[in-house]
């Protein structure tokens, strides 16, 4: 009894989703975070503006996921920029965060408001409903194409940041500032369009995510917590592939944890970030000692 | 080539970042609990306890995953004032609010707010165990009745119960009553799952002590380990957003049912993960929270079939119930949820102990007959005074009101003797008293199942577990 392999094996996949759904999260709050310097913790809260989109456009079908798609990403378009004029004139992480809480606690609200406090189900398109079964184990199938999408995020991601004039633009006005400007690169510009593709990431996330980690009161603090742990894990740079090994590490731990070791599942996550950043920091002075 | 650059300025700066956040988020934390305490600034209620009025603290979630049981009670007890004049017992009732929240910080600093700001003469509220928990004592020390509506926990966490009254249910008897029987009717294991917070503990742990009392066998590994024999598999409280891996368990364990306890926005979220983690086949039994109220309805199709145990359903044939149910239809379209009636029964034990308290002058012995409520008729008498009957005591009627100035004031202290001698009350869940040792309800628990009936979904009674009496 227990766990046996198959039970450990269908765990692991919602792990995997739920990683890529951090990872792509995350991503979004690495651009603003990580490597534009502002303090958002709206982030979370862009996500839960992402799924509550999915929920008003949802009606089962395709059709109803590409416009909630397409309105999320108009609606992070106006809100992103918003954003990058609301904090211009926030120089300090202090203020930034205290701005962007005062944003969180205005969506927090306006939500409750709208769904009186109850978790609201998003209903999946008609075609990717149901689920398979492995073993007398079910798996949601959407949540199986949900990782393909993902993946398929990541891969984009990976290629525009070092194929694309977009990326190098951007890795130029991170590597050099000042060479940059003298190349023409407008570093206003660029981290407007940094702040508003990290928002449109978060709320795209929201919008595919919705079945998987749908809106629900405190969805945008736990989305933060965790895509902040991914961020931190992830390390500095603009590694891709470093935040994604974080992000699905913090998806397994949390979802096959529960399974292995329930006892420890309330905390398990931490113990594993606390390993990692002292490992990280011993690896560094052992190399500088060297 | 970039990667390198990169890979030279970081240390520093992610440590700095770290830092920074460690930083905001302590600075945000003040910031927020600022923010809390400021919003209790309430400046109008100073000695609203005059003859005549009767100043009602209710404290209820509004916020947390229990928000919607808090918006459920406040509207049974707004009704029943609305049915009533605004007055119970004859006296009319001012009544200030508070957020509970999901932890003792808040329910402490609210209840305080009532009690200190609005001197508040009576306590009504608490969804769950914890803030029930924080509230027990102050009422106690502070001689105000408080007349809980949400979850009793075990006597361990409210060891003095002098002024605490629940018109609810204690969190051990919900499982308790249903236990019996699926120890019979079950072939096989049963898997009980749960979170792990004091509501969990007591809903959970009421049925796996009475279940394997009655000779049943529990499924999940714990059951079969702990040193009772007898405990449940856990999920974290607050925050599991995703039951699926506790729920991958189920399977392998051979279980032929699952028992099981949540309620509010978590109640949502397991009933979606049974499903989709392929368990249809296995029957689900829990505690009524599961499919009650908001719940139901956003659970939708996916809670069909479910059984339930509770101590109401809005299918429970009584003339109580009946007019409740034509009264919740008129005013609000929807059918009534426990947390309506728990909430209902609060402002009734009110209005029939203010009744008898402001009746006997303090000291003399009460006279006034406790056993007919004036609140089931009186809710239509109300809405349509041509149904009206004699009611056995004047203050329940609406139009009577004793003039004011003239009355002394009721204190908590009255109004707690007077709840005590009240006997039996016709609650729209069936008759039910409050037991004199536990002053919590001797009540009914109805097994019910989810069933659609194309437009509406609901909680129907099949089988009455335990009568009412």
């Amino acid at each position: 009894m227990g766990s046996t392999s198959a039970t450990i094996a269908v765990t692991g996949l919602g792990g995997l989703a739920y990683g890529l759904l951090l990872f792509v999260v995350a991503a979004g709050l690495k651009l603003i975070l990580g490597v534009m310097k502002v303090m958002n913790l709206a982030h979370g809260a862009s996500y839960l503006a992402g799924t509550w989109l999915a929920y008003l456009f949802a009606d089962g079908t395709l059709t109803g996921l590409a416009l909630a798609l397409a309105a999320g990403l108009a609606a992070a378009t106006v809100g992103g920029a918003g954003l990058a004029a609301l904090l211009r004139p926030l120089a300090g992480h202090t203020e930034q965060a205290v701005v962007t809480l005062g944003l969180v606690g205005i969506v927090v609200w306006l939500f409750s408001r709208i769904s009186g406090g109850s978790s609201l189900t998003v209903p999946r398109p008609g075609l990717l409903d149901g689920h398979l079964s492995f073993a007398g184990h079910g798996y949601p199938i959407y949540h199986l194409v949900f990782i393909a999408v993902a993946a398929l995020i990541a891969v984009v991601m990976h290629q525009v940041l070092h194929r694309s004039m977009a990326g190098i633009a951007l890795r130029a006005a991170i590597d050099d500032p000042p060479i940059a400007a003298t190349l023409g690169l407008s570093a206003t510009r660029i981290r407007i369009a940094a702040i508003t593709v990290g928002t449109a990431l978060a709320v795209g996330a929201g919008v595919l995510g919705a079945p998987v980690l749908g809106p629900a009161p405190g969805v945008d603090a736990t989305v933060l917590t965790l895509s902040l742990i991914v961020v931190i894990l992830g390390g500095a740079g603009t590694n891709i592939r470093a935040l994604l090994i974080a992000a699905l590490v913090v998806g397994m731990v949390d979802y096959v944890g529960a399974v292995v070791a329930p006892g420890l599942a309330s905390f398990s996550l931490f113990l594993v970030v606390i390993a990692v950043l002292v490992v990280r920091r011993q690896g560094l002075r052992t190399a500088v000692a060297a | 080539m970039t990667t390198r650059n990169l890979r030279r300025q970081p240390t520093g700066r992610a440590v700095r970042l770290a830092r920074t956040i460690a930083a905001t988020t302590g600075v945000l934390m003040l910031t927020a609990a600022a923010g809390c305490a400021g919003s209790s600034l309430d400046t109008t209620a100073n000695d609203t306890a005059s003859g005549d009025t009767i100043t009602v603290g209710l404290i209820l979630p509004k916020t947390g995953p229990y928000q919607s049981l808090g918006d459920d009670m406040t509207e049974a007890w707004d009704l029943y004032l609305e049915l009533h004049g605004g007055k119970l017992g004859g006296h009319t009732i001012v009544t200030k609010t508070a957020d509970e929240g999901t932890d003792e910080a808040t329910a402490r600093k609210s209840a305080l707010k009532l009690l200190d700001q609005d001197h508040a003469t009576v306590l009504v509220g608490s969804a769950s165990a914890v803030p029930s928990a924080v509230i027990a004592p102050l009422a106690a020390t502070r001689h105000v009745p408080f007349i809980g509506t949400g979850g009793r926990p075990s006597d361990k966490v409210i060891p003095d119960v002098s002024y605490v009254w629940h018109t609810s249910w204690q969190s051990r008897e919900t499982g308790a009553a249903i236990a019996p029987y699926l120890a019979r009717t079950i072939k096989g294991s049963v898997y009980a799952i749960g979170p792990a917070y004091t509501g969990g503990y007591d809903q959970l742990g009421g049925f796996t002590d009475a279940f394997v009392k009655a000779g049943g066998k529990l499924a999940n590994p714990e059951g079969g380990n702990a040193p009772g024999g007898n405990a449940f598999a856990e999920t974290p409280f607050p925050g599991t957003k995703d039951y699926k891996p506790y729920l991958n368990k189920v399977r392998a364990s051979g279980a032929k049912a699952v028992y099981t306890f949540y309620a509010g926005a978590d109640a949502i979220q397991f009933v979606k993960d049974y499903r989709d983690a392929g368990l249809s086949d296995v029957p689900l039994y829990a505690a009524g929270f599961l499919t009650e109220g908001d719940a139901l309805e956003s659970e939708g199709a996916n809670a069909d079939g479910i059984f339930t145990v509770l101590n109401y359903s809005p299918t429970i044939s009584n003339q109580a119930n009946a007019e409740l149910v034509q009264d919740f239809q008129k005013k609000f379209n929807k059918t009534p949820t426990l947390y309506n009636v728990t909430a209902w029964d609060a402002a009734q034990v009110l209005d029939l102990a203010i009744a008898t308290a402001s009746a006997t002058p303090a000291g003399s012995p009460s006279s006034a007959p406790a056993t007919s409520p004036s609140s089931a008729g009186a809710s239509l008498a109300a809405s349509n005074p041509a149904s009206a009957g004699p009611t056995a005591n004047g203050n329940g009627s609406p139009s009577t009101s004793t003039s004011a100035g003239t009355v002394p004031p009721v204190t908590g202290q009255a109004i707690n003797t007077a709840i005590a001698g009240l006997g039996q009350i016709n609650s729209p869940r069936g008759a039910f008293r409050l037991d004199p040792a536990s002053h919590a309800p001797i009540q009914p628990f109805y097994l019910r199942k989810v069933q659609s009936d194309g437009r509406s979904r609901s909680n129907a009674v099949i089988a009455t577990l335990i009568p009412a009496n």
